[in-house]
Protein backbone atom coordinates (compact mmCIF):
# COMPACT_ATOMS: atom_id res chain seq x y z
CA UNK A 1 0.00 0.00 0.00
CA UNK A 2 0.92 3.65 -0.53
CA UNK A 3 2.83 5.47 2.53
CA UNK A 4 3.01 2.15 4.21
CA UNK A 5 5.44 1.77 6.27
CA UNK A 6 7.34 -0.76 8.85
CA UNK A 7 9.54 1.09 11.63
CA UNK A 8 7.95 0.75 14.69
CA UNK A 9 5.25 -2.30 13.83
CA UNK A 10 8.04 -4.39 12.45
CA UNK A 11 7.62 -7.64 12.75
CA UNK A 12 4.87 -7.48 15.17
CA UNK A 13 3.03 -10.85 14.24
CA UNK A 14 6.21 -12.63 14.84
CA UNK A 15 7.43 -11.63 18.10
CA UNK A 16 6.25 -12.61 21.97
CA UNK A 17 6.42 -9.78 23.70
CA UNK A 18 7.68 -11.53 27.47
CA UNK A 19 10.76 -13.10 25.01
CA UNK A 20 13.70 -10.86 24.58
CA UNK A 21 15.57 -13.54 22.38
CA UNK A 22 12.87 -12.83 19.73
CA UNK A 23 13.38 -9.35 19.46
CA UNK A 24 17.68 -10.31 19.42
CA UNK A 25 16.59 -13.15 16.19
CA UNK A 26 15.13 -9.90 14.45
CA UNK A 27 18.48 -7.59 14.93
CA UNK A 28 16.92 -6.05 17.94
CA UNK A 29 19.61 -4.63 20.53
CA UNK A 30 22.17 -4.01 17.79
CA UNK A 31 21.84 -0.32 17.50
CA UNK A 32 22.29 -0.55 21.21
CA UNK A 33 25.71 -2.78 20.43
CA UNK A 34 26.47 -0.24 17.56
CA UNK A 35 26.77 2.15 19.83
CA UNK A 36 28.64 0.73 22.72
CA UNK A 37 31.52 -0.49 20.29
CA UNK A 38 31.51 2.83 17.73
CA UNK A 39 29.75 5.55 18.43
CA UNK A 40 30.46 8.73 21.09
CA UNK A 41 27.23 9.92 22.40
CA UNK A 42 27.76 12.90 20.67
CA UNK A 43 27.62 11.12 17.34
CA UNK A 44 24.18 9.27 18.63
CA UNK A 45 23.03 13.09 19.56
CA UNK A 46 24.13 14.68 16.11
CA UNK A 47 22.26 11.18 14.06
CA UNK A 48 18.95 12.14 15.98
CA UNK A 49 19.52 16.15 15.19
CA UNK A 50 20.26 15.13 11.47
CA UNK A 51 16.89 12.88 11.06
CA UNK A 52 14.89 16.01 12.62
CA UNK A 53 12.92 13.76 14.85
CA UNK A 54 9.87 15.39 16.24
CA UNK A 55 7.76 14.85 19.57
CA UNK A 56 5.09 12.13 18.78
CA UNK A 57 2.91 13.35 21.98
CA UNK A 58 1.48 16.28 20.28
CA UNK A 59 3.94 19.22 20.77
CA UNK A 60 6.08 18.21 18.29
CA UNK A 61 9.32 19.77 19.44
CA UNK A 62 12.44 18.45 18.17
CA UNK A 63 14.22 15.96 20.27
CA UNK A 64 17.65 16.03 18.74
CA UNK A 65 17.64 19.69 20.35
CA UNK A 66 16.51 17.65 23.79
CA UNK A 67 18.86 15.83 24.07
CA UNK A 68 21.64 17.82 23.08
CA UNK A 69 20.58 20.78 25.79
CA UNK A 70 20.79 18.40 28.48
CA UNK A 71 23.59 16.63 27.26
CA UNK A 72 25.72 19.62 27.71
CA UNK A 73 24.76 20.30 31.39
CA UNK A 74 26.72 18.90 34.52
CA UNK A 75 25.74 16.57 37.15
CA UNK A 76 23.03 14.24 37.58
CA UNK A 77 20.60 14.32 34.78
CA UNK A 78 17.29 12.36 34.48
CA UNK A 79 15.54 10.38 31.42
CA UNK A 80 11.51 9.89 31.55
CA UNK A 81 9.87 7.93 29.27
CA UNK A 82 6.06 9.37 29.23
CA UNK A 83 3.63 6.60 28.91
CA UNK A 84 0.79 8.44 30.54
CA UNK A 85 -1.05 8.26 27.61
CA UNK A 86 -4.49 9.08 28.37
CA UNK A 87 -6.06 10.76 25.49
CA UNK A 88 -9.20 9.44 24.68
CA UNK A 89 -9.30 7.10 21.68
CA UNK A 90 -5.63 6.82 21.97
CA UNK A 91 -3.80 3.44 22.88
CA UNK A 92 -0.29 3.69 20.19
CA UNK A 93 1.93 3.44 23.41
CA UNK A 94 -0.27 0.42 24.59
CA UNK A 95 0.33 -1.83 21.49
CA UNK A 96 4.26 -0.98 21.61
CA UNK A 97 4.26 -1.79 25.16
CA UNK A 98 1.66 -4.70 23.97
CA UNK A 99 3.78 -5.81 21.10
CA UNK A 100 7.44 -4.89 21.64
CA UNK A 101 8.10 -3.91 24.94
CA UNK A 102 11.65 -4.26 24.35
CA UNK A 103 12.23 -1.81 20.99
CA UNK A 104 11.07 0.85 23.23
CA UNK A 105 13.80 -0.28 26.46
CA UNK A 106 16.36 -0.07 23.33
CA UNK A 107 15.42 2.96 22.66
CA UNK A 108 15.42 4.82 26.15
CA UNK A 109 18.67 3.17 27.11
CA UNK A 110 20.08 4.83 23.70
CA UNK A 111 18.86 8.15 24.67
CA UNK A 112 19.71 8.33 28.42
CA UNK A 113 23.86 6.86 27.74
CA UNK A 114 23.14 9.71 25.25
CA UNK A 115 22.69 12.51 27.44
CA UNK A 116 24.88 10.83 29.96
CA UNK A 117 22.06 9.84 32.44
CA UNK A 118 22.06 6.92 35.02
CA UNK A 119 18.65 6.85 35.96
CA UNK A 120 15.78 6.76 33.47
CA UNK A 121 12.30 6.32 34.79
CA UNK A 122 8.76 5.14 33.10
CA UNK A 123 5.61 6.74 33.69
CA UNK A 124 3.13 4.64 32.90
CA UNK A 125 -1.07 5.30 32.68
CA UNK A 126 -2.19 4.07 36.29
CA UNK A 127 -4.71 2.37 34.67
CA UNK A 128 -1.60 0.25 32.16
CA UNK A 129 -1.38 -2.38 35.00
CA UNK A 130 -0.77 -5.24 32.33
CA UNK A 131 1.80 -3.61 30.30
CA UNK A 132 3.66 -2.34 34.05
CA UNK A 133 3.92 -6.50 34.38
CA UNK A 134 5.26 -7.19 30.57
CA UNK A 135 7.55 -3.89 31.03
CA UNK A 136 9.05 -5.32 34.21
CA UNK A 137 9.58 -8.40 32.72
CA UNK A 138 11.23 -7.14 30.04
CA UNK A 139 13.35 -4.96 32.16
CA UNK A 140 14.32 -7.82 34.41
CA UNK A 141 15.70 -10.03 30.86
CA UNK A 142 17.31 -6.98 29.61
CA UNK A 143 19.15 -6.90 32.79
CA UNK A 144 20.48 -10.31 32.64
CA UNK A 145 21.89 -9.83 28.91
CA UNK A 146 24.13 -6.87 29.91
CA UNK A 147 21.97 -4.50 27.97
CA UNK A 148 21.02 -2.84 30.94
CA UNK A 149 22.38 -2.10 34.70
CA UNK A 150 26.12 -2.00 35.45
CA UNK A 151 28.86 -1.88 32.52
CA UNK A 152 26.26 -3.02 29.49
CA UNK A 153 28.11 -4.83 27.00
CA UNK A 154 31.25 -4.92 29.40
CA UNK A 155 31.66 -0.98 29.02
CA UNK A 156 31.57 1.90 31.65
CA UNK A 157 28.37 2.60 30.87
CA UNK A 158 25.37 2.33 33.17
CA UNK A 159 21.83 2.50 33.71
CA UNK A 160 18.82 1.73 35.54
CA UNK A 161 15.32 1.79 34.47
CA UNK A 162 12.16 2.33 37.25
CA UNK A 163 8.26 1.99 36.56
CA UNK A 164 6.33 4.34 38.03
CA UNK A 165 2.72 4.25 37.62
CA UNK A 166 0.49 7.18 37.65
CA UNK A 167 -3.24 7.05 39.14
CA UNK A 168 -5.39 8.35 36.65
CA UNK A 169 -4.97 12.50 35.53
CA UNK A 170 -5.18 13.00 32.48
CA UNK A 171 -2.75 16.48 33.11
CA UNK A 172 0.31 14.37 34.06
CA UNK A 173 1.17 13.87 30.48
CA UNK A 174 2.29 17.50 30.76
CA UNK A 175 5.75 17.44 31.36
CA UNK A 176 6.18 19.50 34.27
CA UNK A 177 2.63 18.01 35.79
CA UNK A 178 4.56 14.63 35.11
CA UNK A 179 7.18 15.97 36.91
CA UNK A 180 5.57 16.81 40.16
CA UNK A 181 3.48 13.40 40.00
CA UNK A 182 6.65 11.86 40.41
CA UNK A 183 8.00 13.49 43.65
CA UNK A 184 5.05 12.49 45.46
CA UNK A 185 2.79 16.22 44.80
CA UNK A 186 0.20 16.81 43.03
CA UNK A 187 0.29 16.25 39.19
CA UNK A 188 -0.32 20.09 38.36
CA UNK A 189 1.85 21.75 35.94
CA UNK A 190 4.32 24.58 37.35
CA UNK A 191 5.33 27.80 35.30
CA UNK A 192 7.83 27.15 32.04
CA UNK A 193 10.65 28.58 32.28
CA UNK A 194 12.57 26.88 33.95
CA UNK A 195 12.26 24.05 31.76
CA UNK A 196 12.56 20.81 32.27
CA UNK A 197 15.70 20.24 30.39
CA UNK A 198 17.52 22.68 32.90
CA UNK A 199 15.04 22.29 35.58
CA UNK A 200 13.28 18.82 35.52
CA UNK A 201 13.04 15.83 38.16
CA UNK A 202 14.15 16.47 41.55
CA UNK A 203 15.54 20.12 40.32
CA UNK A 204 17.99 18.17 37.64
CA UNK A 205 17.88 18.51 33.50
CA UNK A 206 15.83 16.19 32.67
CA UNK A 207 14.44 14.96 29.07
CA UNK A 208 10.81 13.68 28.50
CA UNK A 209 9.98 11.84 25.63
CA UNK A 210 6.91 10.19 24.42
CA UNK A 211 7.04 6.37 24.27
CA UNK A 212 6.30 6.83 20.36
CA UNK A 213 9.02 9.07 19.63
CA UNK A 214 11.95 6.89 21.75
CA UNK A 215 10.53 3.41 19.45
CA UNK A 216 12.34 5.19 16.46
CA UNK A 217 15.70 5.98 17.97
CA UNK A 218 17.32 2.03 17.44
CA UNK A 219 15.93 2.54 13.63
CA UNK A 220 17.84 5.87 13.16
CA UNK A 221 20.78 5.07 15.03
CA UNK A 222 20.91 1.71 12.33
CA UNK A 223 19.73 2.97 9.46
CA UNK A 224 21.27 6.96 10.07
CA UNK A 225 19.06 10.07 10.58
CA UNK A 226 20.04 10.93 6.84
CA UNK A 227 18.26 8.00 5.69
CA UNK A 228 14.84 8.57 8.26
CA UNK A 229 14.93 11.99 7.21
CA UNK A 230 13.77 10.62 3.64
CA UNK A 231 10.35 9.13 4.89
CA UNK A 232 7.71 11.30 4.81
CA UNK A 233 6.69 14.39 5.04
CA UNK A 234 9.92 17.26 4.92
CA UNK A 235 8.64 19.38 7.84
CA UNK A 236 9.04 16.33 10.24
CA UNK A 237 10.02 13.17 8.55
CA UNK A 238 9.39 9.99 10.03
CA UNK A 239 6.60 7.49 10.91
CA UNK A 240 3.28 8.03 12.72
CA UNK A 241 0.93 5.62 14.41
CA UNK A 242 -2.44 6.31 13.74
CA UNK A 243 -5.41 5.17 15.60
CA UNK A 244 -8.93 4.83 13.45
CA UNK A 245 -11.72 4.60 15.17
CA UNK A 246 -15.28 5.31 14.74
CA UNK A 247 -17.56 4.23 11.74
CA UNK A 248 -14.57 2.98 9.67
CA UNK A 249 -14.22 -0.56 8.40
CA UNK A 250 -10.60 -1.51 9.35
CA UNK A 251 -10.62 0.38 13.14
CA UNK A 252 -7.34 0.17 15.12
CA UNK A 253 -3.88 0.99 15.05
CA UNK A 254 -1.51 2.14 11.59
CA UNK A 255 1.67 3.20 11.28
CA UNK A 256 2.47 5.33 8.03
CA UNK A 257 4.18 8.32 6.70
CA UNK A 258 3.51 11.31 7.95
CA UNK A 259 2.50 13.57 5.52
CA UNK A 260 -0.06 11.46 4.62
CA UNK A 261 -3.34 13.06 3.98
CA UNK A 262 -6.76 12.04 6.12
CA UNK A 263 -8.45 10.99 3.55
CA UNK A 264 -5.95 8.27 2.45
CA UNK A 265 -5.95 7.32 6.13
CA UNK A 266 -9.80 7.02 6.16
CA UNK A 267 -9.96 5.33 2.47
CA UNK A 268 -6.98 2.95 1.88
CA UNK A 269 -5.70 1.73 5.68
CA UNK A 270 -8.92 2.45 6.56
CA UNK A 271 -11.49 0.61 4.01
CA UNK A 272 -13.59 3.23 3.59
CA UNK A 273 -16.53 3.94 5.93
CA UNK A 274 -19.07 1.17 7.39
CA UNK A 275 -21.90 0.16 4.81
CA UNK A 276 -24.92 2.61 4.91
CA UNK A 277 -22.64 5.16 6.76
CA UNK A 278 -22.18 8.67 5.79
CA UNK A 279 -19.21 10.72 6.49
CA UNK A 280 -20.13 13.96 8.53
CA UNK A 281 -16.46 14.47 10.59
CA UNK A 282 -13.33 13.48 11.88
CA UNK A 283 -12.15 14.19 14.63
CA UNK A 284 -7.83 14.70 14.96
CA UNK A 285 -5.65 13.92 17.80
CA UNK A 286 -8.50 12.86 20.58
CA UNK A 287 -10.84 15.24 22.60
CA UNK A 288 -9.13 18.15 22.33
CA UNK A 289 -8.81 17.43 18.76
CA UNK A 290 -10.19 19.50 15.79
CA UNK A 291 -13.26 18.61 13.51
CA UNK A 292 -12.61 18.15 10.03
CA UNK A 293 -15.23 18.61 7.29
CA UNK A 294 -14.97 16.11 4.14
CA UNK A 295 -13.74 19.52 2.14
CA UNK A 296 -10.52 19.62 4.62
CA UNK A 297 -9.66 15.51 4.22
CA UNK A 298 -6.75 16.70 1.82
CA UNK A 299 -4.57 18.18 4.66
CA UNK A 300 -1.30 16.97 4.90
CA UNK A 301 -0.80 15.38 8.84
CA UNK A 302 2.08 16.11 10.18
CA UNK A 303 3.97 18.24 12.97
CA UNK A 304 4.65 21.54 10.66
CA UNK A 305 4.10 24.48 13.28
CA UNK A 306 1.79 26.25 11.34
CA UNK A 307 -0.44 23.88 10.51
CA UNK A 308 -3.94 24.32 11.10
CA UNK A 309 -4.61 20.96 12.32
CA UNK A 310 -2.55 19.95 14.65
CA UNK A 311 -1.93 16.26 14.70
CA UNK A 312 -1.97 15.26 18.77
CA UNK A 313 -1.64 12.30 19.58
CA UNK A 314 -2.64 10.89 16.11
CA UNK A 315 -5.80 9.64 16.95
CA UNK A 316 -8.60 9.70 14.18
CA UNK A 317 -12.19 9.56 15.65
CA UNK A 318 -14.78 9.04 12.10
CA UNK A 319 -18.42 10.40 12.60
CA UNK A 320 -21.55 9.73 10.94
CA UNK A 321 -24.32 11.36 10.92
CA UNK A 322 -26.04 8.67 12.91
CA UNK A 323 -23.89 9.77 15.57
CA UNK A 324 -25.70 11.88 18.74
CA UNK A 325 -23.47 15.04 18.53
CA UNK A 326 -25.29 16.25 21.67
CA UNK A 327 -23.69 13.17 23.36
CA UNK A 328 -20.21 13.30 21.84
CA UNK A 329 -19.95 17.17 22.78
CA UNK A 330 -20.45 16.34 26.47
CA UNK A 331 -18.36 13.70 26.45
CA UNK A 332 -15.62 16.20 25.29
CA UNK A 333 -17.31 18.47 28.09
CA UNK A 334 -17.39 16.30 30.42
CA UNK A 335 -13.97 14.93 29.89
CA UNK A 336 -12.28 18.20 30.46
CA UNK A 337 -14.40 19.15 33.78
CA UNK A 338 -13.01 15.93 34.85
CA UNK A 339 -9.46 16.16 33.76
CA UNK A 340 -8.90 19.84 34.72
CA UNK A 341 -6.16 20.06 37.36
CA UNK A 342 -8.31 23.45 39.13
CA UNK A 343 -4.53 24.96 39.36
CA UNK A 344 -6.33 28.02 37.41
CA UNK A 345 -9.26 29.88 37.72
CA UNK A 346 -9.95 30.18 34.11
CA UNK A 347 -10.37 26.39 33.35
CA UNK A 348 -11.49 25.16 36.68
CA UNK A 349 -14.61 26.98 36.66
CA UNK A 350 -14.71 27.47 32.44
CA UNK A 351 -14.88 23.54 31.94
CA UNK A 352 -17.43 23.29 34.97
CA UNK A 353 -19.59 26.15 33.45
CA UNK A 354 -18.98 24.78 29.44
CA UNK A 355 -20.27 21.10 31.13
CA UNK A 356 -23.44 22.55 32.36
CA UNK A 357 -24.62 24.45 29.82
CA UNK A 358 -23.59 21.15 27.30
CA UNK A 359 -25.66 19.16 29.56
CA UNK A 360 -28.77 22.21 29.24
CA UNK A 361 -28.15 21.63 25.37
CA UNK A 362 -28.43 17.77 25.16
CA UNK A 363 -31.53 18.47 27.50
CA UNK A 364 -32.62 21.21 25.10
CA UNK A 365 -33.01 23.25 27.75
CA UNK A 366 -30.61 25.69 26.72
CA UNK A 367 -31.62 29.83 27.12
CA UNK A 368 -30.50 32.83 25.20
CA UNK A 369 -27.81 33.27 28.19
CA UNK A 370 -26.27 30.36 28.01
CA UNK A 371 -25.74 31.09 24.30
CA UNK A 372 -23.70 33.67 24.83
CA UNK A 373 -21.78 32.51 27.89
CA UNK A 374 -20.91 30.05 25.75
CA UNK A 375 -19.15 32.11 24.03
CA UNK A 376 -17.47 34.36 26.58
CA UNK A 377 -15.94 30.77 28.44
CA UNK A 378 -14.71 29.76 24.87
CA UNK A 379 -12.72 32.76 24.67
CA UNK A 380 -11.34 32.60 28.27
CA UNK A 381 -10.96 28.65 27.79
CA UNK A 382 -8.94 29.25 24.55
CA UNK A 383 -6.81 32.77 25.86
CA UNK A 384 -6.12 32.95 29.69
CA UNK A 385 -5.52 29.55 31.22
CA UNK A 386 -2.06 28.43 32.47
CA UNK A 387 -1.76 25.50 30.78
CA UNK A 388 -3.10 23.98 27.34
CA UNK A 389 -5.39 21.84 28.67
CA UNK A 390 -7.96 24.69 29.01
CA UNK A 391 -7.08 25.74 25.19
CA UNK A 392 -8.07 21.79 24.60
CA UNK A 393 -10.95 21.57 26.04
CA UNK A 394 -12.44 24.46 24.04
CA UNK A 395 -10.92 23.20 20.58
CA UNK A 396 -13.60 20.99 19.99
CA UNK A 397 -16.71 22.36 20.93
CA UNK A 398 -15.53 25.85 18.77
CA UNK A 399 -15.39 23.79 15.98
CA UNK A 400 -18.66 22.19 16.78
CA UNK A 401 -20.06 25.71 16.63
CA UNK A 402 -18.32 26.80 14.21
CA UNK A 403 -18.40 24.10 11.42
CA UNK A 404 -21.81 22.31 12.55
CA UNK A 405 -23.30 25.35 13.88
CA UNK A 406 -26.54 25.69 12.07
CA UNK A 407 -27.18 21.71 12.37
CA UNK A 408 -26.24 21.89 15.99
CA UNK A 409 -28.84 24.58 16.92
CA UNK A 410 -31.69 23.71 14.29
CA UNK A 411 -32.94 20.45 16.15
CA UNK A 412 -32.65 22.90 19.37
CA UNK A 413 -35.82 24.77 18.03
CA UNK B 1 -2.44 -15.08 53.57
CA UNK B 2 -1.95 -12.58 56.73
CA UNK B 3 -3.94 -9.91 56.34
CA UNK B 4 -1.83 -6.41 54.96
CA UNK B 5 -1.70 -4.07 57.09
CA UNK B 6 -0.85 -0.09 56.58
CA UNK B 7 2.11 -0.71 58.57
CA UNK B 8 3.79 -3.87 56.34
CA UNK B 9 3.16 -1.47 53.61
CA UNK B 10 4.84 1.21 54.50
CA UNK B 11 7.73 -0.79 55.26
CA UNK B 12 8.10 -1.77 51.85
CA UNK B 13 9.38 1.97 51.03
CA UNK B 14 11.66 4.13 52.06
CA UNK B 15 9.98 7.12 53.26
CA UNK B 16 10.92 9.37 50.83
CA UNK B 17 8.45 11.32 49.08
CA UNK B 18 8.53 10.30 45.64
CA UNK B 19 6.92 6.91 47.47
CA UNK B 20 4.09 8.44 48.21
CA UNK B 21 2.19 8.20 45.35
CA UNK B 22 3.06 4.36 45.48
CA UNK B 23 2.51 3.99 49.32
CA UNK B 24 -1.01 5.43 48.89
CA UNK B 25 -2.22 3.55 45.64
CA UNK B 26 -1.14 0.32 47.52
CA UNK B 27 -3.02 1.74 50.86
CA UNK B 28 -6.17 2.00 48.29
CA UNK B 29 -6.06 -0.99 46.66
CA UNK B 30 -5.91 -2.80 49.68
CA UNK B 31 -8.57 -1.28 51.32
CA UNK B 32 -10.56 0.54 48.82
CA UNK B 33 -9.61 4.10 50.44
CA UNK B 34 -7.20 6.26 52.35
CA UNK B 35 -8.74 6.56 55.71
CA UNK B 36 -7.39 9.83 58.19
CA UNK B 37 -6.09 7.34 60.20
CA UNK B 38 -4.26 5.50 58.17
CA UNK B 39 -3.03 8.86 56.07
CA UNK B 40 -2.08 10.05 59.49
CA UNK B 41 0.16 7.08 59.79
CA UNK B 42 1.40 7.85 56.18
CA UNK B 43 2.21 11.48 57.37
CA UNK B 44 4.22 10.05 60.36
CA UNK B 45 6.39 7.50 58.61
CA UNK B 46 7.20 10.36 55.79
CA UNK B 47 7.56 12.92 58.18
CA UNK B 48 5.10 15.13 56.57
CA UNK B 49 2.23 16.94 57.42
CA UNK B 50 -0.98 15.29 57.17
CA UNK B 51 -2.19 17.58 54.85
CA UNK B 52 0.31 17.05 52.18
CA UNK B 53 -0.91 13.51 52.19
CA UNK B 54 -4.08 14.79 51.66
CA UNK B 55 -3.09 17.44 48.87
CA UNK B 56 -1.74 14.72 47.12
CA UNK B 57 -4.17 11.74 47.63
CA UNK B 58 -7.08 14.13 46.58
CA UNK B 59 -5.31 14.87 42.93
CA UNK B 60 -5.89 11.59 41.89
CA UNK B 61 -8.87 9.68 40.37
CA UNK B 62 -7.63 6.09 41.39
CA UNK B 63 -7.16 7.34 44.92
CA UNK B 64 -10.09 7.81 47.37
CA UNK B 65 -10.17 9.46 50.80
CA UNK B 66 -13.93 8.05 51.38
CA UNK B 67 -15.41 5.12 51.89
CA UNK B 68 -16.95 4.04 48.71
CA UNK B 69 -20.04 2.20 47.95
CA UNK B 70 -20.65 -1.52 48.17
CA UNK B 71 -20.44 -1.74 44.12
CA UNK B 72 -19.08 1.01 41.76
CA UNK B 73 -20.31 0.90 38.39
CA UNK B 74 -18.11 2.84 36.05
CA UNK B 75 -19.11 4.10 32.38
CA UNK B 76 -16.30 5.39 30.25
CA UNK B 77 -17.68 8.09 28.30
CA UNK B 78 -14.85 9.73 26.31
CA UNK B 79 -15.46 10.18 22.63
CA UNK B 80 -14.99 6.56 21.19
CA UNK B 81 -17.01 5.25 23.85
CA UNK B 82 -19.67 8.16 23.51
CA UNK B 83 -20.04 7.14 19.66
CA UNK B 84 -20.72 4.04 20.72
CA UNK B 85 -23.35 4.37 23.03
CA UNK B 86 -22.03 5.01 26.39
CA UNK B 87 -24.40 7.68 27.40
CA UNK B 88 -27.43 5.35 27.15
CA UNK B 89 -25.96 3.15 29.23
CA UNK B 90 -25.60 5.85 31.61
CA UNK B 91 -28.99 6.61 30.97
CA UNK B 92 -30.80 3.42 31.00
CA UNK B 93 -28.47 2.71 34.67
CA UNK B 94 -30.15 5.83 36.15
CA UNK B 95 -33.58 4.76 35.36
CA UNK B 96 -33.57 1.17 36.18
CA UNK B 97 -31.24 1.92 39.55
CA UNK B 98 -32.92 5.26 40.17
CA UNK B 99 -29.49 6.82 40.82
CA UNK B 100 -27.75 9.78 39.15
CA UNK B 101 -24.68 9.48 37.54
CA UNK B 102 -21.80 11.08 40.17
CA UNK B 103 -23.63 10.66 43.69
CA UNK B 104 -21.49 10.24 45.88
CA UNK B 105 -24.24 9.77 49.03
CA UNK B 106 -25.36 6.30 48.30
CA UNK B 107 -23.43 3.85 50.52
CA UNK B 108 -24.75 0.61 48.25
CA UNK B 109 -24.37 2.02 44.98
CA UNK B 110 -22.58 4.35 43.11
CA UNK B 111 -22.37 5.19 39.01
CA UNK B 112 -20.06 7.62 37.79
CA UNK B 113 -18.55 8.25 34.48
CA UNK B 114 -14.57 8.18 34.09
CA UNK B 115 -11.89 8.81 31.49
CA UNK B 116 -10.39 6.57 28.31
CA UNK B 117 -9.01 3.37 29.71
CA UNK B 118 -7.53 2.78 25.90
CA UNK B 119 -9.35 -0.05 25.20
CA UNK B 120 -11.35 2.44 22.57
CA UNK B 121 -11.33 0.09 20.13
CA UNK B 122 -13.81 -2.16 22.10
CA UNK B 123 -16.69 0.06 23.55
CA UNK B 124 -17.95 1.00 25.34
CA UNK B 125 -16.08 0.03 28.31
CA UNK B 126 -17.71 -0.78 31.59
CA UNK B 127 -16.39 -1.28 34.81
CA UNK B 128 -18.21 -2.86 37.88
CA UNK B 129 -15.85 -2.70 41.08
CA UNK B 130 -12.70 -2.63 38.84
CA UNK B 131 -14.07 -5.86 36.70
CA UNK B 132 -14.03 -4.93 32.94
CA UNK B 133 -16.80 -5.47 30.34
CA UNK B 134 -16.05 -4.52 26.96
CA UNK B 135 -18.60 -3.77 24.05
CA UNK B 136 -21.66 -3.83 26.06
CA UNK B 137 -25.11 -2.78 24.57
CA UNK B 138 -28.23 -2.25 26.71
CA UNK B 139 -29.81 -6.45 26.72
CA UNK B 140 -25.74 -7.30 28.09
CA UNK B 141 -26.14 -4.34 30.23
CA UNK B 142 -29.02 -5.89 32.21
CA UNK B 143 -27.27 -9.27 32.01
CA UNK B 144 -24.35 -7.59 34.27
CA UNK B 145 -26.05 -5.90 36.60
CA UNK B 146 -28.47 -8.94 37.33
CA UNK B 147 -24.81 -10.91 37.96
CA UNK B 148 -23.96 -7.91 40.47
CA UNK B 149 -27.41 -7.10 42.17
CA UNK B 150 -29.34 -10.34 41.26
CA UNK B 151 -30.73 -10.60 44.89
Amino acid sequence: MKNELKIITKDWDKLNPLRIEDYIAIGGYQSLEKFISKLKPSEIIAEIKESQLAGRGGAGFLMGEKLAQVAEEKGTKYFICNLDESEPGTYKDRAIVDHNPHLLLEGIILCSLAIGAEKAFIYLNGRYEEQREILAQAIQQARKKYFLGKNIFQSDYKLSIELFSGAGAYICGEETALINSLEGNRGEPKLKPPYPVKAGLFGCPTVINNAETIANIPWIIKNSGEKYKEIGSISSPGSKLFILGGVVKNKGLIEAQTGITLRELIYDFGGGLLSGKEFWFAQLGGSSGRLLLEDELDIKLDFNKKNQYPLGSGSVLVVDKTVDIYDLMLSWASFFRRESCGKCVPCREGTFRLWGIIKRLRDREISQRDKEAMEDILWTLNNTTFCPLGKFSATAIQDAITKLGKDIFKKNN
Amino acid sequence: MLAKTVEKILLEFNPQKRNLLPVLKNINSVFGYVSAKDAQKVADYFSLPLALIFQTASFYDEIKTKKSSAIVIQVCSSSNCAVNGAFNLVREIEIFLKIKAGDDNNLKIKLEEISCLGHCGEGPIMLVNGKKYERVNVSELYKILEEWLGN
